[in-house]
């Protein structure tokens, strides 16, 4: 038995949905101009989910990926999450390797082998940063929503085993998860990437409230 | 023939001898297998939660520390174990993003010490654990041996 409720409407769902493909677009100019290159993006899919059992990434729990964590503040609180599969880490890390240096050189020349990671973990780090910004841009630009997110933190692991604290408090009370799967192509290579955001209970509902408020407005306009 | 069990977050497993119970994943979440060492059989939980108190919902019975014990010693009582030959071992209550603003035990500490001290008022001792640290891991329970098989990403596997 489930007691779980959606507290969203399938509009609300949807206007929720067409955000995040704004946001995407938005995250895939970022990353342009970051590793200067010519990012596309393919489509991206959008998944609003109650159930942790539903998370699909969740069907190999022991998948190595890396992740950066922040947490979202302001006028929605809750976590964020970009996670990347770790076998495309190395092509991202090569990427920005490639901008930083202009040559395709390695920037890392001279470094012990604990600072070259702690350096690609902060590639990590800043380019969570830069997609979460472009994302929560397109929820203000959409519902005047102002949602700061805060410094990521980045580790290493089974996405499962990184995931699962913000998995416990779905369990404790109703709560929407937002996934957003994204394929980034840069010089023909796929890069996956998934946000991954929860609002805490209370968020969903401001949500819920600007996003209704948001669409009158929009219809309006269009009359 | 050996057949291979898999248990996901929130949930548990019984079988016996010759076979195998596995959880992929664990983080925060605490793995416990309960052994009974004379008829070779045994259980294992993925728990999520130190107590199931919660005014907002239901929680399956697997998912807390006290539900899922308390389940756990009930199946593995109907399949004839003797609560005296049982013991038990712990894997898992890792916090796995270390930050300096958040200095708090987090969620996998609290279920450690709620597995354990529940597991103590039901006297059954836990003879080995690999907890704690901020590392991912995943498990294969042995019910021929009773032996606990961990994996984490970049380090050796371990056997308790």
């Amino acid at each position: 038995m489930n007691d779980k409720k959606q507290l969203l409407s399938p509009e609300q769902v949807d206007f929720l949905a067409e955000m995040m493909n704004i946001g995407a677009g938005n995250a895939a100019t970022a990353l342009t101009q970051v590793l200067q290159c010519q990012v596309d993006l393919v489509i991206p899919r959008v998944f609003i989910i109650i159930d942790e059992q539903e998370l699909s990434i969740l069907n190999s729990p022991s998948l190595p990926v890396v992740c950066a964590r922040m947490n979202m503040v302001g006028d929605v609180s809750g976590d964020l999450f970009l996670i990347v599969p770790e076998e495309q880490k190395k092509d991202l890390i090569r990427l920005a390797e490639q901008a930083m240096t202009g040559t395709g050189q390695s920037w890392r020349a001279g470094l012990t082998s604990q600072e070259s990671d702690d350096l690609k973990l902060s590639v990590i780090a800043e380019i969570g940063n830069i997609v979460a910004g472009a994302y929560l841009t397109a929820v203000h630009d959409f519902c005047g929503l102002n949602i700061y997110h805060t410094v990521p933190t980045v580790a290493t692991d089974m996405v499962q085993a990184l995931l699962d604290e913000s998995l416990v408090k779905l369990s404790r009370q109703v709560q929407h998860i937002i996934v957003v799967e994204n394929e980034f192509m840069v010089k023909e290579k796929r890069i996956k990437t998934f946000l991954v955001m929860i609002p805490s209970i209370e968020s969903v509902k401001t949500l819920a409230n600007s996003i209704g408020q948001a669409r009158m407005t929009m219809v309006k306009d269009g009359a | 023939m050996q057949n291979k069990i898999e248990v996901t977050m929130g949930r548990g497993a019984v079988t016996i001898a010759p076979h195998i119970i596995s959880s992929l994943g664990i983080g925060s979440c605490v793995v416990l297998t309960l052994y009974d060492t004379k008829w070779k059989l045994g259980g294992l939980a993925h728990i999520m939660l130190p107590d199931s108190k919660n005014p907002n919902g239901y929680h399956p019975p697997y998912q807390c520390a006290d539900t899922a014990i308390a389940t756990l010693i009930k199946e593995l009582r109907s399949m004839r174990a003797n609560p005296r030959n049982i013991v038990a071992k712990l894997v898992g209550g890792a916090k796995m993003f270390l930050s300096s603003d958040d200095l708090s035990p987090g969620i996998g500490e609290q279920n450690i010490i709620s597995v354990k001290y529940i597991l103590k008022r039901n006297r059954l001792p836990v003879i080995a654990e690999n907890t704690g640290g901020n590392y991912g891991r995943s498990v294969e329970f042995y019910l021929d041996s009773g032996k606990v098989m961990v994996r984490a990403i970049g380090r050796e596997d371990k056997e308790i």
